[in-house]
C-alpha cells in the first residue's frame, strides 16, 4: 500500500507545525498551504488523499475552499475534513454541500486527528474498492 | 300718600269747598234778597270745575315725574350694564308698578349672578385644560421617540417633529386626515387600525417593526396604546415609535465579538494543548524538539496572555477604572522599542521599515505601557495590512508652535474605503475586505483610540485610500 498522501492547511504556523509532525509521524506524507488559494492549487497539481483545512483562512475560508473543490473534475473526489474554532458559524447543509466528512473543534488534540484520518481513509478506501 | 287717598282727599276739599260756597251764597240771599242770583249760581260749579281742573293736572304731572323718573332710572341701569333696584320715594305715584318691578329685578339679578360666577367657573376650567393641552404637547413633542396620536376615525390628531421626520410629512396640513393618506408604510396604518379595532379589550402591545426611513431600513419598536373613553369607549390610539437599530447593532456586534474574541483565544489554547499532548505521546523525538514544543507553548500562552489584557485594558478604559501612570516619556524612546520588537515580523514578510525619529529630548506626559501599546497596535496593523514587498514607515516630530509632539505610522498597505473609515475605531469593527488579509478582534484601533484621545487627551486621525496605504497620526502635547 502506497504512502497516503495528506494535505493540511492553516495559516497558523503552529498548528500546521504540529498536525504535520503527528501525522508524519504516524507515516503519512504530508504537504502544507497557508491559506485557501495556496491549498486549492495544491490540491490541483499534487491530488492529496485527504484534506484537512481550517476554517477561517486569508483569501479563500475553507468552506469556499471545499467548494471550489466540489466544482473540478479532478479534485471532486478529495476527501475533507475541518479543523476550525469556528464551527458554529458553519451550516449543516453547507458542510453537506460541500462535502466536508467530519469536523474536529480547536483546541483539538493530534491524536483525535489522526484517528479521524485514519477512520476517514479507511471509509474512502472501502468504498473505492 | 296712594292715588286713592288723594281722590279721596281732593273730594273732601271739593265738598268743603262746595259747602263753604253755598253757605256764602245762603247768606248773601239772605240778607240782600234783592241781589241778582244768576252770577252766584255760575259761580259755584266754575269754582267746582277749575278746582277738578287743577287737581286733575297736578295729579298728571305728579304721575309724569314719576314714569320720568322709572324711565330715567332704567336707562341708567341699561347703561351701567347692571340689574339695579328702581327707587321710588312713598309719596310718587307708580309705587304699586314699582315694587313688583322691583321684585322682577331682584329675580333677574340673582339669576344674573350665578350664571357669572358659573361662567367665570367654566373660563378657569377652560383655561385648565388649555394649560394642560399645552403641557400634554409640550412632553409629546419634546419625547425623542416618534409619536403619533389618532381619533376614532385613524385620522391624525397629534404628532411630534420625530414622527414628521421619520413618516415624512407635515402636521399641519396632515392633521384630520386618515393616516393611510398620510404614512406610507403599510404595516404601522394596519397595526393603528387593529389596535383601534381590538378595542378596549387590547389596550397595549409592543411590535418590532423595520421601517425605510430616507432609503436606509430602521428598526423600530412600536407601542401601540387606545385612548379609552370614560364609556369604555376607544377614542383613539398613540403610537410610540422607538429605534432600536443601535440597540440591535451593539447586540449583533456583541455576539460578533464573543465570536470572534473566543476565536481569537482558541488560536492559542490550540497550540499548547496540541504540543502538550504531542510532548505527553513522546512524539518529539530528540531533546532539540522538546525545546521547540517547550518554546512553542510558552509563546502561545503570552500570546493568549496579551489577548486577554487586550479586552481587559478596553473595558478598563471604556469604565474608566484604569490606572494611569503618568510620568515624562520619550516619544522616539518608545516607537524605537517598538520597532526593535515589529522588526523581524516585518523582515519575515520582506516589508521594508522606515523610521524618522526626532531629538529625543521632547517628551510628552504618559502612560509608557499604554503609549507602547498604542504605537505597537499601529505598527503592527501597518505590517499586517501591507502586502510583502512594501513599505512601512513610522515618523516622529514635534510641531513647536503648537506644543505637541506627533507620531506617524505609514504603509503602502491595502488601505481603507472611504465608506469605512468613519468606523475603524468602532469597537469590534473589522473591514471586510481586509479580513482576508489578516486575523484581528476588531478591538486594535478601538485601543489606540482609547489610549489617546481618552486616557491622554490626544488626537488620533487617519488618511487613507482604498489600494494606497494609511497613515495613521497621533498627537500628544509635549512638556515644557
Amino acid at each position: 500500500m502506497s504512502v497516503k498522501k495528506i494535505l493540511v492547511a492553516d495559516d497558523e504556523a503552529h498548528i500546521l507545525h504540529v498536525v504535520s509532525m503527528k501525522l508524519r509521524n504516524a507515516g503519512f506524507e504530508i504537504i502544507t498551504a497557508v491559506d485557501g488559494e495556496e491549498a486549492l492549487e495544491l490540491c490541483i497539481s499534487e491530488r492529496p488523499d485527504l484534506l484537512i483545512t481550517d476554517f477561517q483562512m486569508p483569501f479563500m475560508t475553507g468552506l469556499e475552499l471545499c467548494t471550489q473543490l466540489r466544482r473540478q473534475d479532478a479534485t471532486r473526489d478529495i476527501p475533507a475534513m475541518m479543523l476550525t474554532a469556528r464551527g458554529f458559524d458553519i451550516e449543516p447543509e453547507e458542510m453537506e454541500a460541500a462535502k466536508i466528512l467530519a469536523v474536529l473543534a480547536k483546541p483539538f488534540s493530534p491524536r483525535e486527528v489522526l484517528q479521524k484520518v485514519n477512520e476517514l481513509l479507511a471509509t474512502v478506501g472501502a468504498e473505492q474498492e | 300718600m296712594t292715588t286713592a287717598k288723594r281722590v279721596g282727599l281732593t273730594g273732601l276739599a271739593v265738598v268743603a269747598l262746595g259747602g263753604c260756597a253755598a253757605y256764602y251764597a245762603a247768606m248773601v240771599i239772605a240778607y240782600k234778597p234783592d241781589a241778582p242770583d244768576a252770577r252766584l249760581g255760575y259761580l259755584i260749579p266754575v269754582m267746582l270745575a277749575s278746582l277738578t281742573v287743577m287737581i286733575l293736572v297736578g295729579f298728571q304731572r305728579q304721575v309724569h315725574r314719576s314714569a320720568g323718573s322709572i324711565g330715567n332710572q332704567l336707562k341708567q341701569l341699561k347703561e351701567s350694564d347692571e340689574v339695579g333696584l328702581i327707587e321710588v320715594s312713598d309719596g310718587e305715584e307708580l309705587v304699586s308698578v314699582a315694587t313688583p318691578l322691583n321684585e322682577y329685578l331682584l329675580s333677574i339679578r340673582k339669576n344674573m349672578n350665578r350664571l357669572r360666577s358659573e361662567n367665570r367657573e367654566l373660563q378657569i376650567q377652560a383655561r385648565i385644560a388649555a394649560a394642560e393641552k399645552h403641557h400634554t404637547e409640550a412632553i409629546i413633542f419634546s419625547i425623542s421617540d416618534a409619536v403619533i396620536v389618532t381619533n376614532r376615525f385613524d385620522e391624525l390628531l397629534l404628532a411630534n417633529d420625530a414622527a414628521e421626520k421619520l413618516l415624512g410629512f407635515q402636521l399641519s396640513s396632515a392633521v384630520r386626515k386618515n393616516i393611510d393618506r398620510i404614512v406610507s408604510d403599510g404595516t404601522l396604518v394596519r397595526l393603528i387600525r387593529e389596535t383601534r379595532s381590538h378595542g378596549s379589550s387590547f389596550t397595549r402591545k409592543v411590535v418590532e417593526h423595520s421601517i425605510d426611513s430616507k432609503g436606509t431600513p430602521r428598526t423600530f419598536s412600536i407601542t401601540l396604546s387606545c385612548i379609552v373613553a370614560p364609556d369604555e369607549e376607544v377614542s383613539g390610539v398613540v403610537a410610540v415609535l422607538h429605534d432600536v437599530t443601535r440597540e440591535k447593532d451593539i447586540a449583533r456586534m456583541k455576539t460578533d465579538f464573543v465570536s470572534n474574541v473566543s476565536h481569537e483565544l482558541k488560536t492559542p489554547l490550540a497550540s499548547i494543548k496540541a504540543y502538550v499532548e504531542m510532548l505527553m505521546d513522546d512524539e518529539a523525538e530528540d531533546e532539540a524538539t522538546k525545546a521547540e514544543f517547550y518554546e512553542i507553548i510558552s509563546t502561545e500562552a503570552d500570546r493568549l496572555h496579551r489577548l486577554i489584557e487586550n479586552i481587559l485594558n478596553i473595558s478598563r478604559i471604556e469604565s474608566g477604572v484604569v490606572k494611569v501612570v503618568r510620568e515624562p516619556v520619550s516619544l522616539p524612546g518608545v516607537v524605537k522599542q517598538v520597532l526593535d520588537v515589529a522588526s523581524p515580523q516585518a523582515k519575515l514578510k520582506g516589508l521594508k521599515l522606515f523610521s524618522h525619529l526626532a531629538p529625543i529630548y521632547y517628551q510628552v506626559e504618559a502612560d509608557h505601557d499604554m503609549i507602547y501599546q498604542a504605537v505597537m497596535n499601529l505598527v503592527s496593523n501597518a505590517i499586517k495590512y501591507t502586502p510583502q514587498n512594501g513599505q512601512v514607515s513610522v515618523t516622529v516630530g514635534v510641531d513647536e508652535r503648537r506644543g505637541i509632539s506627533f507620531c506617524e505610522v505609514s504603509d503602502d498597505g491595502a488601505g481603507i474605503a472611504v465608506e469605512e473609515l468613519p468606523h475603524i475605531f468602532d469597537k469590534f469593527y473589522r473591514i471586510k475586505a481586509n479580513n482576508k488579509l489578516a486575523k484581528g478582534t476588531g478591538l486594535g484601533l478601538t485601543l489606540v483610540k482609547h489610549i489617546i484621545e481618552t486616557v491622554h487627551d490626544g488626537k488620533l486621525s487617519v488618511t487613507s485610500a482604498e489600494g494606497n496605504g494609511s497613515t495613521f497620526t497621533f498627537e500628544l502635547p509635549v512638556i515644557n
